[in-house]
């Protein structure tokens, strides 16, 4: 009998949330970022990581005492294409007018300039020119990083009988996807924890707001008794997390990034998500006010946010070695003890609760 | 309107606002930001990677990456076979061989590796005692502007940051903003890289790419404030509805005038007051401070409409996202486009970005970028007053029900019908210049033939919806005369009032837009002011605007379900119009 009390109090609650059609909206939000994951990615990376959106190729003017060197370098590099000037003043005023109006939208001119000078000790100084405030100069800068550290190499290994170390030769260069290891450390942790932290936001406004319009009184007056409601809010609130989240995976996938370990995902963020919401109701009963019980309950998350990052194995590394399928032994202590975490704030404010001071609420 | 009621209850909102924060909550706040802070202390102590342990190294044998690997805490290490690569293993040294699994994350590996294998190297050689031969090659990197003229002589301003000093690259602040005394700021950085660009020298490997968009991020910087702003505001404007509270300014003598704009005034000092906070701090100059303005005002209309509408908290917090997501994106995406100014121009956070790139724009440019905010926030505040009165603003109704009941209460006849389509023009011009910022990368990218009649299809729904929506309202509330004859009547009135509005567009030319495709294509009204005006050109549009809007007014007399169908038609034949017009001008 009882457990159908606490099954129409959290059905309640979902019927208020639907009714209302806004919550849709949050809903809508992880969709999206969710099914157009590819495109985002793709987007954010070329601002996180610059290099990685290789769309055109950057043509340098090469000038100076060791011209020659560097073309043979920058052959070898993709999506650099070398241009020999006689003299650095030839190159410059190549770029410079490259930059005006008559040039076309392939560039008459070159992107970079490098002009070399071998100086007395016998290194090489390489003054390099880019154009300021333009949307290719990361692009450009980027470029003519990989191609001056893979001259330097070069120039090491020249000097190799003066150095005492060897360096370590450099891997090939590999067909990969840049956006791999963003996908896996960022969007799937955020994925999984979004969904954890807007529930326990709801469920801080259900009870907070009850309070204030007085509906709470009403409802302690039905049969239910007042853990059963609390249960029933708890159920309705961390109910929805593993389904998003399970959701969520699966257009990643269909978006081409393969999540494994997804059951032990699931409960992860169904360990997490209770966590959130139980001490999200804990709060919003204590102070029964709800502007108060949201600044309270979000300064709280910053705080065991913080306190989370001196774990040994982050909860959001928990997430992206799970999800790329490198679990350690570490990762699955991390989710044991989350679990037993989650299962104490459960049962420590499913205690609670009755035993406030319940007048008024 | 009265001044100085105005001013009194702006003064009640400030000292008012603070109450609802009591004694324990601050004592509460105070904990977690002392808890906060301290642990914000040793996190910054202890190292957090966020890559940690993600890719499986298996070695056999002795190998000279192994050191390299053990150092970097992105590859966990084991003993391993080679037939274990893809099975758990993503990479397999043995010797110097490497070998990677056959997999995305395999490649990904090799890749993180060749990484970790220069930073390694790096660290080595700066132990080496022939520094000429550990660091061979020195690198300075100057960013100039170009313009199509070689300057007389190359800035050589920057000092030197030398290799004695261990090497790193030392920016001076020659690329950086200036402030208005002079006085050089520090150059800002986002997670090492540079904002802005300065002179740089050192090590290939110390070069920091600047971050892409930089002025455009800090432009951003101007537009966080205003969400937290419109949470108070929102609230504070709900709180009225809740209870009736609001019944007893609105039975005193001050106006609901007096009261919304008392009520605001607050929040909108506060904005402008942060933004122009930011402006000192980073820079800008009074130019920054006045495309702030339009931003925090249509932020502000937006929020107070959402929370005339809202029923509860919990709606109202999801109305405020919404409004933040979709104005922040707007402000966005046409900014991106810094090298297509008419495109970048449609958002005002492009001036922000020219001031503070100490670029600087006309009157004309101004006007252009903030003319559609300042317009649309005017109307969402002229329509939310209409509804701050006793017997709409206590009641509970769902949001599209409220939004017709404030688009309804300003409607008498067929004149009120064609002002307000003029009032709906400013949204009308939000939306398709919006349209024109997203479809702008497409077109160099698709086919034409996929594109324009996508476009054309979202102009028209936009159109239409504009012509049509505040006409079935008037319905809904009986403010029309119930016939055919009455029906186009209003029908007709909203399509000249849409026609005369269109005419206000042309103020496009103030930032150049007709000179793009683009452009032409989602504003063919002034293609043809180029071609010289006929008779035709001033007809057909009026006709067109005359014939659809009455075909939605037949609709929304009937029903709701008869308005949609009627509307769709109306759509459909924009939509042909339009394809038509372009393949008789091409």
């Amino acid at each position: 009998m009882s457990r159908s009390q606490q099954l129409t109090v959290a059905l309640r609650e979902l019927a208020s949330l639907r009714r209302e059609k806004t919550i849709v909206l949050a809903i809508l939000i992880q969709l999206f970022v969710a099914a157009f994951s590819s495109f985002l990615v793709v987007g954010l990376v070329s601002m996180y990581d610059p290099g990685a959106v290789d769309a055109t190729s950057t043509t340098v003017g090469v000038a100076g005492d060791e011209t020659d060197d560097l073309l043979a370098v920058a052959r070898e590099e993709p999506g650099v294409r070398a241009l020999r000037y006689e003299t650095g003043d030839a190159a410059r005023e190549a770029f410079y007018d490259g930059g005006g109006p008559t040039a076309t939208a392939s560039g008459s001119g070159p992107d970079a300039v490098v002009v070399t000078e071998r100086l007395d000790d016998g290194t090489v100084e390489a003054t390099v020119l880019v154009p300021d405030g333009s949307v290719r100069t990361t692009m450009a800068v980027v470029k003519l990083q990989e191609l001056l550290q893979q001259y330097e190499t070069v120039l090491r290994e020249r000097r190799a009988a003066s150095l005492t170390h060897d360096p370590v030769p450099v891997p090939p260069r590999a067909p990969a996807s840049p956006y791999l290891g963003f996908t896996y450390t960022v969007l799937v942790p955020l994925l999984v924890f979004l969904p954890a932290f807007i529930g326990g936001s709801i469920a801080v406004d259900s009870v907070a707001e009850e309070i204030e319009r007085g509906t709470m009184e009403l409802l302690r007056v039905t049969p239910a008794t007042l853990p059963q409601i609390v249960d029933g809010k708890l159920l309705a609130a961390a109910g929805a997390v593993p389904i998003q989240v399970a959701l969520w995976i699966g257009l990643l996938a269909a978006n081409g990034t393969p999540v494994a370990n997804v059951p032990e995902l699931l409960v992860f963020a169904t360990a997490v998500g209770a966590a959130v919401v139980a001490l999200g109701l804990g709060v919003a009963v204590a102070t029964r006010n709800r502007r108060q019980a949201q600044f309270v309950y979000s300064a709280g998350i910053l705080a065991l946010f913080a306190a989370s990052l001196l774990l040994p194995e982050t909860p959001q590394n928990v997430v992206a070695r799970l999800a790329i399928g490198s679990a350690g032994a570490s990762t699955y202590a991390s989710l044991a003890g989350t679990v037993a975490i989650a299962a104490a704030t459960l049962v420590g404010v499913r205690w609670a609760v009755p035993r406030t001071n319940t007048d008024g609420l | 309107m009265d001044p100085r009621r105005t001013l009194r209850i702006a003064r009640w909102e400030l000292l008012k606002g603070t109450d609802s924060v009591n004694r324990r909550t601050v004592l509460v706040a105070l904990a977690a930001i002392a808890v906060t802070a301290s642990l914000g202390v040793a996190v910054s102590l202890a190292s957090v990677s966020p890559d940690q342990g993600i890719y499986v190294v298996g070695v056999d044998g002795d190998s000279p990456y192994e050191r390299v690997v053990e150092r970097d805490d992105t590859f966990v290490v084991r003993d391993a076979q080679r037939d274990q690569l893809g099975d758990g293993i993503d990479l397999y040294l043995s010797g110097a061989e490497i070998e990677p699994a056959d997999t995305r994350k395999g490649r990904a590996a090799l890749s993180s590796l060749r990484d970790s294998v220069r930073r390694y190297n790096e660290a080595v050689m700066a132990g080496e005692e022939n520094e000429s031969a550990a660091f061979p090659l020195s690198v300075r990197l100057e960013y100039v502007e170009r313009n199509g003229a070689t300057p007389a002589a190359d800035p050589t301003d920057g000092d030197d940051g030398g290799s004695d000093d261990g090497g790193g690259f030392d920016g001076d602040a020659t690329g950086g903003p200036v402030s208005g005394d002079g006085s050089r700021v520090a150059v800002p950085r986002v997670g090492g890289q540079p904002l802005f660009t300065s002179t740089q020298q050192g090590r290939p490997g110390d070069i920091s790419p600047p971050f892409p968009f930089g002025a455009l991020v800090l432009a951003f910087a101007f537009v966080v404030p205003m969400n937290f702003v419109i949470q108070a505001y929102g609230a504070s404007v709900l709180r009225e509805r809740i209870d009736r509270r609001g019944e007893l300014l609105l039975v005193s003598p001050a106006s609901p005038g007096d009261i919304v704009a008392g009520k605001t005034l607050p929040y909108l000092l506060t904005a402008v007051g942060a933004g122009a906070a930011i402006a000192l701090y980073v820079g800008g100059g009074v130019g920054s401070v006045g495309a702030v303005v339009p931003i925090a005002l249509m932020f502000l209309a937006a929020t107070f409409l959402a929370a005339m509408f809202a029923r509860s908290f919990k709606e109202l917090t999801f109305l405020t996202v919404t409004i933040s997501v979709g104005l922040t994106s707007y402000l966005f995406v046409p900014a991106i486009f810094t090298e297509v100014t008419p495109i970048a121009l449609i958002s005002p956070l492009t001036l922000v970005v020219r001031d503070l790139l100490g670029q600087g724009f006309t009157a004309g440019q101004y006007v252009f970028s903030t003319a559609p905010f300042y317009a649309a926030a005017a109307v969402l505040f002229v329509l939310g007053l209409g509804t701050y009165r006793e017997e709409d603003m206590f009641t509970q109704r769902p949001v599209h029900l409220k939004a017709l009941d404030a688009l309804a209460t300003r409607l008498r006849g067929p004149k009120s019908v064609a002002a307000m389509t003029v009032a709906l023009i400013p949204f009308v011009v939000v939306a398709e210049l919006l349209a024109v910022a997203i479809l702008y990368p497409l077109v160099r990218s698709l086919p034409a033939v996929l594109v324009v009649p996508l476009f054309f299809a979202a102009v028209a729904l936009v159109e239409e919806l504009a012509k049509s929506v505040h006409v079935f309202g008037g319905y809904v509330h009986g403010r029309f005369e119930d016939s055919t004859r009455g029906a186009l009547t209003v029908g007709a009135a909203s399509g000249v009032g849409f026609f005369l509005g269109e005419k206000v567009l042309l103020f496009v030319y103030l930032a150049g837009l007709p000179a793009l495709d683009v452009g032409r294509m989602a504003f063919p009204e002034t293609a043809g002011l180029a071609a010289g005006p006929t008779l035709a050109l001033l007809v057909a549009p009026l006709a067109l605007h005359v014939a659809t809007a009455s075909i939605s007014a037949l609709g929304a007399r009937r029903s709701a379900r008869r308005y949609g169908l009627a509307f769709l038609l109306a759509v459909v034949v924009h939509l042909v119009y339009n394809l038509g017009v372009v393949l008789l001008v091409a």
